[in-house]
């Protein structure tokens, strides 16, 4: 922790960035993300198992874009994941921001898109137990009881889109949500229009969703969205080997393909 | 509100005779926005089609939907007709109750009730149809030939000869191809140099080619009409201005132990080198690679010999640019190489060679000035074996395919070998002989008959070297796989054509496709068979698949003439069925977020970046852009977009959507 | 209620081969049931999942989606990024419960008439089979009794 604190201060003297982004304390328990222009703000800063969100996503923003080149504290390895994926659709420049992660008896400055991938190799990704057990217990439930279970989930859905603001990779400007002409999904909340939001969200992110889960943890009503989204990434990854903040190199699964991809149900 | 009228077309009993067609007219009357609505026994008919015209202009129509056949058939009649009324063409459209209703139903209330339905859809997309104007794009004449073989030398030609420019990439120091190493040629038997040479010698002469050899495609840019290419012209390490050819530098270069490629190895040339007497352009070029000046510094005896100064051992590659208006590869093809046989003992007895060595020793300009002798000890071969199909059709060498020419030239090369040693014998080992073609039959069996060729078929399994003879053993599957043993005195392996090395890399470059053997891939096998998938693009030659000189020089030729049909625009006109990204007012500028996902996956290569800068010149934002040039209508990028922010003229999603919301 | 259920079938095909393909049934006078309703597109690259997703929501009870076979795309590879995006929409909708048995994808090429109109006629009978899409149509409250 001292570590990353003195590392944070040495690049904001040295002028090499202008911003850290990072974590303070919360209310309570919780932890809050954080930006550190200063010695007295980056004192502030926390790094600890309590610290979940993803910072990413707040990196695509434009009031932290604008403040200049930054470092992020990449406790979270899907930060790291993120912005590779932000690298390869070109929302982020390859080594246009630090990663400091905090690591045994230091810390870790990793400054290109290479760095966060050889970084990344020594971490797995791994879902919680909690998601692996109820992604289980879907896929074994009969069809229509899986039906039954969502329809009932997304029947608390009231689309205040949280689970999108959340999301890293959901930085575009105007959403299909948004779009009226024509108005794909209508805008209320009901049952065809949350059927059709989910869809469409997990299939924007297949092949993109870093896995991070902010979507699940952002929803206020407690729908497990971030599973569709995990779902669909573990489909991309069994039939095309890649799936997505693996690199920021690779080219999106969804928009390549290989003559020889394997199929069971055209006719 | 739109003004929209409806034709419905009887087609005679073809639609009427299923559908009813009076009340379709009338169901579809009741549309919004139809304010016309009618049928008729033949719309496309001339009565037909003056109908529509006049009720265009009476009810002041600003839509149609013809509802009769299917699109494929008759969309560009009905849209001309359309245009002809003053209705922009592309906001006429086709519901298809032929093809699609009425001669695969039968007639009933719900056949009618479909064929309304279909027109219903149309209605909709004619609501939200635009006008559109067909897309004009200049063409710059300039052709850009790749490779500069027979195939390349003919197309060159050819182009030139129609008045227009060419240049001619060459990579080696020469033009000519492998056509400059053969000896004689079939079915004719003529000498292939004396036919190749006055050609080489007109292409580099001719005042609309530029020749650039030993130069190679570095980069392609644009599309149809427009490419803008750039090359990397080697350095020679000679000025080709100063160099008249006298060839002293060639003859005084110390360094001349260096296996000659012409020769395929068979004989040395020095490190300074003209490929062989008639090359063209006939000037030398330094083998950098083997030069003892360039190893380590020492020698300079060109340098020193050169009467005009005209060696330059600082020459550097240079990278030329240039605008291009049609492309035509003709790379040609490579044969398998040695380490393919170790049955065959390739690569390791000297007397086990390939066809192209044949050729070589065949060869009045050859290493043996025509002779055959065999590599090893310089010895008059008496018994020859000469086995077709070496790696071809055989799938355990990755060439499941037939070489094409090998059949040919291996009766050729008895004939030739029996020509120059009479009392010699030759035996060929075969799997089938393919001999289709004028006079290709005859010429086999002229080997066979007169010239006495053993005709084996079998395989052989083996080849090994006992007391100063070639054992090859093999079976003769006509005589039940009877075991055959020849001793022979030399081999001749009739090696399966393959694509150029790295020709993968080069297809990539040019966004051409090219099949799984790594040769280039035709737009359509049959109809298309010299275009490419990417517009102005063409091929020619053995660099799509294997083909002999014949085949290659008529390729070649439809290949110049398509070239010359394109520059006999002056501009191109293309199906206004685009994509488009869309541009919007700041801050946002584009709903385009950049992400460029739509880029890979386009298949035509036709959407790039757009910086939108401000004032300053600031990049605010870079969005995707369509060039409307290479977009060819597909709309992969459409359904891929995310934010919505491509769409696709004439298919678009508003106008899908509100077809589907008829239903 | 005794007459036989009639599905509605929305059919998104492409204009090079499966449309072509379907002329071809015509042409071969090959009967097949009516109830499917043809959109065309130029590719199958074309076809925004979003689209089938909407057949649903209009009712449908069965949808078809055909294109060139693979290496036949008159673009080249529409159909090669269409099949990638079917193969994971097609396992989300089956993640999310929604019921892949009335989606069928094919590839028909303009030779293949026949074919069409066999399809036509097995996905029709199969749907009809199934029953009203229920499940779908109860999220939009769509007539169902
Ligand atoms: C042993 C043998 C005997 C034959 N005998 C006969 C015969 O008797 N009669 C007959 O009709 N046919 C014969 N053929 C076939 C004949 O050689 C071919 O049909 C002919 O050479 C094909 O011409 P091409 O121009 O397509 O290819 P090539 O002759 O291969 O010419 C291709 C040219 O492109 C150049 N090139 C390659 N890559 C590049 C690049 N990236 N950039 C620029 N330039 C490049 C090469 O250097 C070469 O000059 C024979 C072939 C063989 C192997
Ligand atoms: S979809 Fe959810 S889990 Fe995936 S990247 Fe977005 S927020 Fe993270
Ligand atoms: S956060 Fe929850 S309630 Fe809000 S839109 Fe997403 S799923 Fe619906
Ligand atoms: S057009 Fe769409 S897919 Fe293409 S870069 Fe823009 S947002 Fe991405
Ligand atoms: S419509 Fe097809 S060809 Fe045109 S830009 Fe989009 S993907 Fe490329
Ligand atoms: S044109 Fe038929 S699938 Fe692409």
């Amino acid at each position: 922790m001292e570590s990353l604190k003195q590392k944070a201060k040495e690049l904001l003297e040295a002028g090499e960035i202008k911003a850290v982004l990072g974590y303070a304390r919360g209310t309570s328990d919780t932890r809050r993300p954080h930006v550190a222009m200063s010695a007295l703000e980056v004192d502030k800063l926390v790094a600890d198992q309590a610290c979940t969100t993803n910072l990413a996503n707040l990196l695509m923003k434009h009031e932290i874009k604008h403040l200049g080149k930054l470092a992020v504290v990449a406790s979270r390895p899907s930060t790291l994941r993120s912005l590779l994926q932000l690298t390869a659709e070109h929302q982020v420049a390859d080594g246009a921001i630090l990663a400091l992660v905090p690591a045994e008896g230091g810390v870790k400055q990793l400054g290109t898109a290479q760095a966060f991938e050889e970084h990344l190799a020594l971490v797995p990704q791994k879902k919680t137990e909690k998601d692996q057990a109820l992604l289980d217990r879907l896929k074994a439930m009969p069809r229509a009881e899986r039906f039954a279970f969502w329809q009932k989930e997304f029947s608390r859905c009231m689309k205040c889109y949280a689970c999108r603001n959340s999301c890293p990779m959901c930085y575009c400007e105007r959403c299909t949500m948004d779009c009226n002409r024509p108005q794909w999904v209508p805008v209320p909340s009901h049952a065809v229009g949350n059927q059709e939001y989910h869809l469409v969200r997990a299939m924007h992110l297949a092949g993109r969703c870093v896995e991070c889960g902010e979507c699940g943890r952002a929803c206020p009503v407690g729908i497990p969205v971030h599973l569709l989204t995990f779902f669909a990434e573990d489909s991309v990854r069994a039939q095309f080997g890649q799936g997505g903040g693996a690199s920021a190199t690779i080219d999106n699964a969804l928009s390549t393909f290989r003559p020889d991809d394997k199929e069971t149900f055209i006719r | 509100m739109s003004r929209i009228g409806v034709f419905t077309c009887h087609c005679g009993e073809n639609i009427a005779g299923t559908v009813d067609c009076p009340k379709v007219a009338e169901l579809t009357r009741q549309i919004p926005g139809v304010v016309h609505s009618v049928d008729y026994k033949y719309m496309c008919s001339d009565p037909g089609q003056t109908l529509i015209k006049e009720a265009i202009k009476e009810h002041k129509l600003d839509g149609v939907v013809v509802a009769a056949c299917s699109p494929r058939m008759h969309e560009p009649t009905f849209r001309k007709a359309a245009a002809e009324a003053g209705v922009n063409p592309y906001l006429c459209e086709m519901a298809n109750l032929r093809e699609h209703c009425s001669w695969v139903h039968e007639k009933n209330e719900a056949t009618t009730q479909k064929a309304a339905d279909l027109v219903r859809i149309m209605v909709e997309k004619v609501k939200h149809d635009t006008p559109l104007t067909p897309i004009k794009v200049p063409v710059t004449k300039t052709a850009l030939v790749v490779g500069g073989g027979i195939a390349g030398i003919q197309t060159a030609l050819d182009i030139a000869n129609a008045g227009h420019q060419v240049v001619l990439v060459e990579k080696s120091p020469s033009i000519g191809g492998h056509m400059s190493q053969l000896s004689e040629t079939f079915p004719t038997l003529d000498c292939s140099q004396c036919i190749l040479t006055p050609r080489m010698v007109e292409a580099a002469q001719h005042p609309n080619i530029k020749l650039m050899t030993y130069s190679e495609v570095e980069k392609v840019d644009g599309f149809i009409g427009n490419f803008k290419v750039t090359v990397r012209k080697k350095a020679k390490k000679v000025d080709e201005k100063a160099c008249t050819g006298c060839g002293l530098c060639v003859t005084k270069c110390p360094n001349k132990k260096i296996p000659d490629e012409f020769n395929e190895g068979l004989a040395f040339r020095p490190a300074i080198y003209v490929p062989f007497p008639q090359a063209v352009p006939n000037k030398p070029t330094i083998d950098t690679a083997n030069c003892t000046y360039f190893k380590n510094g020492k020698c300079g005896v060109c340098s020193k010999v050169c009467p005009t100064g005209a060696i330059r051992y600082d020459q550097e590659d240079e990278l030329i640019t240039m605008d291009i208006g049609a492309i035509v590869m003709a790379t040609g093809f490579k044969l398998m190489q040695t380490d393919k046989f170790p049955e065959y003992g390739y690569g390791k007895y000297k007397d086990v060679i390939d066809g192209m060595q044949f050729e070589r020793l065949a060869s009045a300009s050859g290493p043996t000035a025509g002779v055959i002798k065999r590599p090893s000890d310089g010895k008059e071969p008496e018994t020859v074996v000469f086995i077709a199909c070496s790696g071809s059709r055989d799938r355990a060498k990755g060439v499941p395919y037939c070489s094409k020419i090998c059949c040919m030239y291996t009766a050729k090369h008895t004939m030739l070998y029996k020509h120059k040693v009479h009392h010699g014998q030759a035996y060929v080992f075969y799997m089938d002989i393919r001999s289709a073609g004028k006079d290709y039959d005859e010429f086999v069996r002229r080997a066979i008959e007169e010239d006495e060729a053993k005709y084996i078929r079998g395989r052989v399994s083996r080849i090994y070297e006992e007391d100063g003879k070639l054992i090859v053993k093999g079976a003769d599957t006509l005589m039940n796989g009877e075991p055959v043993e020849i001793k022979a005195d030399m081999v001749v392996l009739a090696t399966a054509v393959q694509s150029q090395d790295r020709s993968e890399d080069l297809a990539q470059t040019l966004h051409i496709s090219y099949d799984k053997y790594g040769f280039f891939a035709e737009a359509h096998p049959k109809l298309r068979p010299v275009e490419t998938n990417t517009a102005g693009i063409f091929l020619a030659g053995a660099c799509q698949a294997p083909r002999d000189i014949p085949e290659t020089v008529a390729q070649g030729s439809a290949a110049g003439a398509k070239v010359a049909a394109l520059f006999s625009q002056d501009e191109l006109t293309r199906e206004p069925i685009v994509a488009v990204v869309n541009r919007q007012a700041p801050p946002l500028f584009s709903t385009c977020t950049g992400c460029f996902l739509c880029q890979t996956a386009c298949p035509y290569q036709a959407i790039e970046q757009e910086e939108i800068k401000d004032r300053s010149g600031r990049v605010i934002k870079t969005v995707a852009k369509v060039n409307p040039g290479l977009c060819q209508g597909c709309g992969t990028c459409v359904a891929f977009c995310r934010t919505k922010a491509i769409d696709l003229a004439g298919f678009s999603n508003e106008q899908l959507f509100a077809e589907l919301m008829t239903l | 209620m005794s007459e036989q259920f009639e599905p509605k079938i929305t059919a998104f095909v492409c204009n090079w081969c499966t449309y072509a393909g379907a002329d071809l049934t015509g042409t071969s006078r090959i009967k097949y049931q009516p109830n499917v309703r043809v959109l065309r597109v130029p590719c199958t690259g074309r076809i925004d999942f979003m689209l089938i997703m909407k057949a649903f929501e209009r009712g449908a009870d069965g949808v078809m989606i055909s294109g060139c076979h693979p290496n036949d795309c008159h673009y080249t590879s529409g159909n090669y990024h269409a099949r990638r995006r079917w193969m994971v929409f097609r396992d989300l909708m089956d993640f999310m419960g929604i019921d892949t048995e009335r989606v069928t994808f094919s590839w028909v090429s303009a030779a293949e008439g026949a074919k069409w109109g066999a399809l036509v006629n097995e996905v029709t009978d199969k749907i009809r089979a199934l029953g009203p899409n229920t499940e779908q149509k109860q999220l939009v409250g769509l007539g169902v009794e």
